[in-house]
């Protein structure tokens, strides 16, 4: 029982964290003042389509999240939590993508194709977006969801 | 044989419902409830929304960022062509100008020739935005969403004349728009189908057109497609209230939501890019052979200082835009790649690739569509010419208004 509150929880403030940082993402594209920076995460607010389309993804995985969250206990309520856990790993996942497909080749200057190992683990360092930032809070809560219908 | 009795034949389909059907009491599961979710329109808008995401940027990811960008630009630019134009003799020669190109290019999107942008276009830039479009238009249709996206775009797509499964041509039609011609067959009627194939023709870019897009005009793809699908609903609009015809409802089947196999989703891909490539790749490289001695003959010339005062005065494109228009007719990739080595400003960029995207269909297209018959043919030419004037002049009008143009 305990656990079940505790994942309940979990989807709500996660989800508030989502829909406030996807809202961000939306407000750096529309101020164009980015990129924004804290510690590891960066909003660089460069592209519409990055941005704006990708932070109200975001936004609408926090508030999916939420309602989730806030309907308890209840298949619906499980339903609305893991949907909006889906959407913000979609978001994350799609960075990472795009990270391994830059990351992999050498770049225009070098005279080689490939990268080297040490430029390819470079691809990854930080800064991340903030979905990336939020994947490991996502896919916890989307496993201990599906552990739930499972049992 | 022998013939079964009314009592022998009831109790044997009694042995095979028993062994064949499951009885119980249902219970509803997280999959049935995430299913309802995906279709109901205030949670399913946004879930589409996410899956459309998802798919411009892994095509955007795999097909700019690695393949064309990261391998083949280098393959073609560094290696291919300086080697080519060391070993192909006489610079000056027809067959150097017609296979080669221009001498002096320095890199295979400017140089024209058949195997040098011809096989860089096919090869470097169409075959890796098919491959992936067609991986993850499979991956969408194997997994069961595609039904749900129909439902979601049936409201929509109602409003002109059209229901929700026209949401499958059009997805088709951004890889390519023959097999997107053809599957316009799901429609029920002729003025539906007509509409479609129309629209398609116009109004929805291929994949070879985006990838080339993407290589040269990345900041503005998001805008160009904005205002193309603008214009799909805008004169599909018009058309469904102007045309005769009928556009019945209809019923969607919506399957449960099933995990890909890889055994069928490598199959499809297998099948529909090699079926791509089959009718692409000769397309592309006859198409860069007939457009070069178009210019040799100088009918394209000849076609520019008919046409320019019209490409200027009605759509503000410089006059330089119409030996590449009417190369689109061949190939609206190719179009696109010549475009960008013409000086012209943000605006006439922007319009010379809006009018490429709904000029006349390429050759492929039409050839699909001489196959529904001369009168959609026909039908289809007309409906195109009036689109491209009208929507070529209203954009050039809102470029005035806005003070770019």
């Amino acid at each position: 029982m305990n656990g079940k509150i505790a994942l309940r929880t979990l989807s709500v403030v996660a989800g508030t964290a989502a829909l406030l940082l996807g809202l961000a993402d939306i407000l750096v594209w529309i101020g164009g003042s980015g990129p924004f920076e804290i510690g590891f995460m960066q909003i660089a607010g460069d592209d519409f389509f990055r941005w704006a389309w990708g932070g109200a993804v975001v936004a609408c995985g926090g508030l999916l999240l939420i309602a989730g969250g806030l309907r308890g206990a209840g298949l619906e309520g499980r339903a609305r939590a893991l949907l909006g856990a889906v959407l913000v790993s979609l978001i994350a996942g799609c960075d990472i993508f795009g990270m391994i497909c830059t990351s992999i080749p050498a770049g225009e200057e070098s005279e080689a194709f490939f990268n080297s190992v040490a430029g390819f683990i470079g691809g990854f360092a930080p800064p991340y977006t903030p979905a990336v930032l939020l994947l490991p809070f996502m896919l916890a809560i989307a496993f201990f969801l599906l552990r739930e219908e499972a049992t | 044989m022998t013939s079964l009795s009314m009592d022998e034949r009831w109790s044997l389909a009694d042995a095979i419902a028993g062994r064949a059907v499951r009885t119980g009491v249902y219970t509803r599961s997280l999959a049935d409830a995430l299913g309802d979710l995906t279709i109901s329109p205030l949670t399913g808008i946004p879930v589409a929304f996410a899956v459309l995401y998802a798919f411009w940027s892994i095509f955007s990811s795999f097909a700019g960022d690695l393949a064309t960008d990261g391998f083949m630009v280098k393959l073609f630019d560094a290696h291919w062509l300086p080697w080519l134009q060391s070993v192909w003799p006489d610079p000056q020669s027809i067959l150097y100008f017609l296979f080669v190109g221009d001498p002096a290019a320095d890199n295979c999107f400017e140089a024209f020739g058949v195997l040098t942008s011809g096989l860089f276009v096919s090869i470097g830039v169409v075959l890796p935005a098919v491959f992936i479009f067609y991986l993850t238009m499979t991956v969408l249709e194997d997994s069961g969403y595609l039904p749900r996206l129909a439902v979601l775009a049936d409201t929509l797509l109602h409003r002109i004349g059209l229901h929700g499964y026209a949401v499958v041509p059009m997805i088709l039609g951004l890889g390519c728009n023959v097999p997107a011609i053809t599957a316009t067959r799901i429609l029920e009627t002729d003025k539906q189908r007509f509409m479609m194939m129309t629209l398609i023709a116009i109004f929805i870019p291929c994949g070879a057109q985006l990838g080339i897009m993407l290589a040269v005009i990345p900041e503005s793809v998001g805008l160009v497609i904005f205002t193309l699908l603008f214009g799909f609903a805008l004169f599909g609009f018009f058309f469904s209230r102007l045309l005769p015809g009928e556009n019945p409802e209809i019923l969607i089947d919506v399957p449960p939501y099933r995990r890909p196999t890889i055994e069928n989703v490598s199959r499809k891909l297998r099948i529909r890019t090699m079926g791509f490539l089959r009718e692409a790749v000769p397309f592309v490289l006859l198409g860069v052979l007939l457009v070069n001695i178009l210019y040799l003959t100088g009918t394209i010339d000849r076609l520019s200082s008919a046409l320019a005062p019209i490409f200027v005065v009605w759509f503000g494109v410089p006059p330089e835009t119409v030996g590449p228009l009417v190369a689109a007719f061949l190939r609206k990739d190719l179009a696109v790649a010549q475009l960008s080595t013409i000086p012209m400003t943000a605006y006439q960029m922007f319009a010379s690739v809006i009018l490429v995207s709904i000029y006349f269909p390429c050759v492929a297209t039409f050839v699909m569509l001489l196959q529904e018959g001369w009168k959609f043919l026909g039908g289809a030419i007309l409906a195109l010419m009036t689109v491209v004037f009208l929507y070529g002049g209203l954009i050039h009008l809102a470029g005035m208004l806005l003070g770019v143009a």
